[in-house]
C-alpha cells in the first residue's frame, strides 16, 4: 500500500492538479456574458436617446442624461416610488408572516412534523407561477367564491362591511399585494429556518442557565446568531419582488401597475430602448438605496443589542 | 466504537483538517454538481428528442408537393378557432398583445424568430415590410384569393396584397353593465363622462396605444390619424390629467372577463364583445343586462392580416393554411369563434344563424362612420401618451 502511494511522484501529482479557479470558470463565463455585459449594456443605453422608425436601436451619438430627467420628471417617479413601497410593505410582512413559521419549524416540531411542513411548503412549487398567480384572479374575482360566500351571510357580524356587495379587490394594489406575500413568502421562511435550525440548543440553553429569560435569550442569542440568515432573507424576497412585473401585470389593473411593467412597456410598446434602461437602471439604484438603508438600519440594531447586553464579554 | 454511525471520523492534525474538509466539500459539490448536470441533460434529450421529429417530418417532404402541416403562428388571442386548426393540421399560437410589441419581438428577433406566420393589423405592414420581415406573397399559391370580397383587398397599406391577405375586420366600441351604469352611453363622449363618474375606477381600456388616444380624438371629431402638435398635446393632458385615475385596467379582452364582473364598462372591440355575451349566455346569466354599443359619431375600422415571414421555415404549409382559411366553409367557422367579419364573398348568407349577428355584420351607414387608423409622425406622441396614463393610472 505505502510502496504503491509512494510510487506516485508528487512533483508529477502538484502539476497535473488544476487550479483552484477551473470550477469556477462555467459560472463566470455565465455571469459575464449574460449578465454583467446585458447590464452594461443597458447602463449605456440609458444615456442615448430612441431611433424612431428602427425599434430597439439607440442613438449614442450624443449622450446625455436626458431620459434620467423624464425619469425623474414624468409621471415614472410616482411609480417607482409606489413600487417601493409595494416592495418594502411586502417585504415586511414576509418577514413577519416567515419569522413565527421558521421558529417553530427550527424548534418547536418534532422531526416528523418538521418534514411534513416542509413538504407542505414546497407542494405549491409544483405548480407554474404564472398559474398560481392566475390562480388569484379566481379567487378575488367580484363573483368569485369569496366575494359569493362573504355576501352569503353565513358569515361572523364583522363581515357586515364586506355584505354590501361584491369585493373590489381585484386590479388593485391590494391584490398585488396579497399575492406577492404568498409568492415570495418561502423566499423568507427557507433561509429563516436554516439560520434558526443553525443556532445551536446548547448555547440558548446556556443563555438560560445565565439567568436570562425567553425574550431576552431571543433577541440576544437567537436573533444575533440568525442574523445573517434574516438578511439573506430579506435581499432575497426584496431584489427580484421589487423587479417583479408578472404579479402586478397579471392582478394589478391599471391601479396596481408596477416599474417593472413600465420598463418592458418601453422596450415593447414604446419601441424605446433608451428610456426602457433608464428606468431599469433608475430601479437598480432604487433598490441599492433600500438596501444601503437596510444595512444601516441592521448595523445600528446590533449596536444595540450589543450596547444593551447584561454580560460584558471581556477579550483576553 | 460505532460502526453503525456513516460519519466518517478522521483525527488528524488542525491544518490538515482544513484541507481534508475543502478536499470533502470539494466533493460533495462536484456530486450535486453531476446531477444537477445530469438532469440538465434529461431535460434537453427531452427537448431535442422533440425537435428531432419535427425535423425529420419536414425533410420527409423531398417531394415536392409534400409538407408537414406544422406552423408557428404569432397572433392576437383567442383569434383562432382551436378546432378548426386542428382539422388544418398542427399549429402552434404564440400571443401578442399590440402591433408594437409583435413588431418589436419580430425585429429584435431578427430572421430567428421561428414564427412563420404573423398577424399585423393592416396599418403596420408597411413598417413590417419595410425592415424587411415579410415574404411577398406568391397569389398562384393561394387559388381561394378569389373568395376574397374585393372590398378587403388591395387596402391603401398594401396596394396588390403585396404581403398580406385579409383575416378579418372589426370595429371599436363599448359594453357595459345596465345595473351599474344607468346612464345610456351613446357617444364616445358619453362614454368618457360615465368613466369618470358612475363605473370611475370601474372602466376598462383597451391595452393598445391608438385606441387609448382614439377615446378623445373621436369623442371630440378630431381625426384620429392627426398629426398637428396642438390636437395630440390636448389629448395628452385630457387624457393624463382627467381619464387616468378612473381606469382601472387596461384590458384588450374584457369580453373574457364579463362573467367575473370585473368591469362596470369597457372599451371593445366587436367579436370580443360578442364572446364575452356569448360566454355570459353559456353560464346561463342574462346577456341583456349588459349594453354594446358602436362607437358614434365615428370609431375605428382595422383589419388585421395573415402574413408569412421572409425567415418561415414552413412556406409550404403557410400557403397551403392561408388557401384553406379562405375556403368558405372553414372561414365561417373561424367567423362563429371570433365574431369578426372575414371579408369573404358570401359568408354573411352563410353565418345567417349564428348569436348576436349584428355585432359581427354591420349596415352601410354604421360602416361609413368608420375610419382607418394609420402610422405616422404622431405615433412616438400617441405611445407617449399611452406610456403617461398607464403610469398616472399606476402612480
Amino acid at each position: 500500500m505505502a510502496a504503491t502511494l509512494g510510487a506516485q511522484p508528487r512533483q508529477q501529482r502538484t502539476w497535473l492538479r488544476a487550479p483552484k479557479f477551473l470550477l469556477a470558470i462555467p459560472s463566470f463565463v455565465w455571469y459575464v456574458f449574460l449578465f454583467v455585459v446585458p447590464v452594461c449594456l443597458v447602463i449605456v443605453n440609458s444615456f442615448g436617446r430612441k431611433v424612431t422608425g428602427s425599434p430597439g436601436k439607440v442613438d449614442l451619438s450624443s449622450p446625455s442624461l436626458d431620459r434620467y430627467h423624464e425619469v425623474v420628471s414624468g409621471s415614472f417617479a410616482s411609480l417607482l416610488k409606489q413600487t417601493m413601497f409595494t416592495s418594502i410593505l411586502g417585504t415586511v410582512l414576509c418577514l413577519l408572516i416567515s419569522l413565527p413559521v421558521a421558529y417553530l419549524l427550527a424548534f418547536k416540531v418534532g422531526p416528523k412534523a418538521k418534514t411534513a411542513v416542509l413538504a407542505l411548503l414546497m407542494v405549491p412549487f409544483f405548480a407554474n407561477f404564472l398559474l398560481r398567480t392566475l390562480a388569484w384572479r379566481i379567487v378575488l374575482q367580484p363573483r368569485g367564491f369569496v366575494s359569493n360566500f362573504l355576501q352569503s351571510g353565513h358569515w361572523f357580524t364583522f363581515g357586515q362591511a364586506l355584505r354590501s356587495g361584491p369585493i373590489q379587490i381585484l386590479d388593485t394594489r391590494t391584490a398585488v399585494q396579497i399575492a406577492i406575500v404568498y409568492n415570495y413568502l418561502p423566499l423568507m421562511i427557507f433561509p429563516l429556518w436554516v439560520a434558526l435550525d443553525r443556532v445551536e440548543l446548547h448555547l440558548r440553553e446556556a443563555s438560560k442557565d445565565l439567568g436570562a429569560n425567553r425574550i431576552r435569550t431571543f433577541l440576544q442569542v437567537t436573533l444575533p446568531l440568525a442574523g445573517p440568515g434574516i438578511v439573506a432573507g430579506l435581499i432575497l424576497v426584496f431584489v427580484p419582488l421589487s423587479g417583479d412585473y408578472v404579479t402586478a401585470a397579471l392582478l394589478g389593473g391599471a391601479k396596481g401597475n408596477m416599474i417593472g411593467a413600465e420598463v418592458a412597456n418601453q422596450y415593447f410598446k414604446a419601441q424605446d430602448a433608451a428610456s426602457g434602461s433608464a428606468i431599469a437602471v433608475s430601479l437598480i439604484i432604487s433598490i441599492l438605496l433600500v438596501l444601503g438603508v437596510l444595512a444601516t438600519c441592521f448595523w445600528f440594531i446590533s449596536k444595540l443589542l450589543k450596547a444593551n447586553r447584561a454580560v460584558a464579554v471581556v477579550a483576553r | 466504537m460505532n460502526h453503525s454511525d456513516d460519519t466518517t471520523r478522521i483525527l488528524i492534525s488542525k491544518q490538515a483538517a482544513q484541507r481534508v474538509a475543502a478536499t470533502i466539500n470539494r466533493r460533495r459539490f462536484l456530486a450535486l454538481g453531476g446531477g444537477a448536470a445530469a438532469l440538465a441533460a434529461l431535460a434537453a434529450c427531452g427537448s431535442s428528442s422533440s425537435s428531432n421529429t419535427n425535423a425529420s417530418q419536414n425533410s420527409g417532404g423531398t417531394e415536392p408537393k409534400k409538407f408537414a402541416k406544422n406552423l408557428n403562428m404569432f397572433t392576437w388571442a383567442e383569434y383562432d378557432d382551436p378546432d378548426l386548426l386542428k382539422s388544418w393540421g398542427n399549429i402552434s399560437l404564440t400571443i401578442f398583445n399590440s402591433n408594437e410589441e409583435a413588431i418589436q419581438k419580430l425585429v429584435q428577433g431578427g430572421g430567428s424568430s421561428g414564427f412563420d406566420m404573423v398577424v399585423p393589423t393592416g396599418v403596420y405592414i408597411p413598417q413590417l415590410a419595410k425592415a424587411g420581415m415579410l415574404a411577398e406573397l406568391d397569389k398562384t399559391r393561394i387559388p381561394n384569393f378569389s373568395n376574397l370580397d374585393p372590398a378587403y383587398a388591395n387596402q391603401t397599406w398594401d396596394p396588390g396584397n403585396k404581403y398580406s391577405v385579409c383575416k378579418n375586420w372589426g370595429t371599436t366600441g363599448w359594453i357595459y353593465d345596465t345595473t351599474i351604469v344607468k346612464t345610456e352611453i351613446k357617444t364616445w363622449a358619453d362614454f368618457i363622462k360615465v368613466a369618470q363618474t358612475e363605473a370611475s375606477g370601474k372602466t376598462s381600456v383597451i391595452d393598445t396605444p391608438p385606441n387609448l388616444a382614439g377615446i378623445y380624438f373621436w369623442a371630440n371629431g378630431i381625426d384620429w390619424t392627426t398629426e398637428k402638435t396642438e390636437d395630440l398635446d390636448a389629448c395628452a393632458k385630457f387624457m393624463v390629467n382627467e381619464f387616468a385615475q378612473h381606469i382601472k385596467a387596461f384590458d384588450s379582452y374584457p369580453g373574457v372577463n364579463l362573467t367575473t364582473g370585473s368591469y362596470a364598462l369597457s372599451q371593445v372591440w366587436n367579436g370580443d364583445a360578442r364572446q364575452g355575451l356569448l360566454s355570459v349566455k353559456e353560464a346561463k346569466d342574462d346577456p341583456s343586462r349588459y349594453k354594446w354599443g358602436i362607437g358614434t359619431p365615428v370609431t375605428e375600422l382595422w383589419m388585421d392580416n395573415w402574413c408569412i415571414l421572409k425567415s418561415a421555415k414552413n412556406v409550404d404549409a403557410a400557403y397551403d393554411f392561408i388557401n384553406f382559411i379562405l375556403d368558405p366553409a372553414n372561414s365561417v367557422k373561424d367567423l362563429n369563434f371570433h365574431g369578426y367579419n372575414t371579408g369573404i364573398k358570401g359568408v354573411d348568407a352563410l353565418a345567417a344563424d349564428i348569436d348576436f349577428k349584428d355585432m359581427v355584420f354591420f349596415d352601410d351607414a354604421q360602416v361609413a362612420t368608420m375610419r382607418s387608423g394609420a402610422v405616422n409622425s404622431a405615433q412616438e406622441k400617441i405611445v407617449k401618451i399611452y406610456s403617461d396614463v398607464k403610469a398616472k393610472a399606476g402612480g
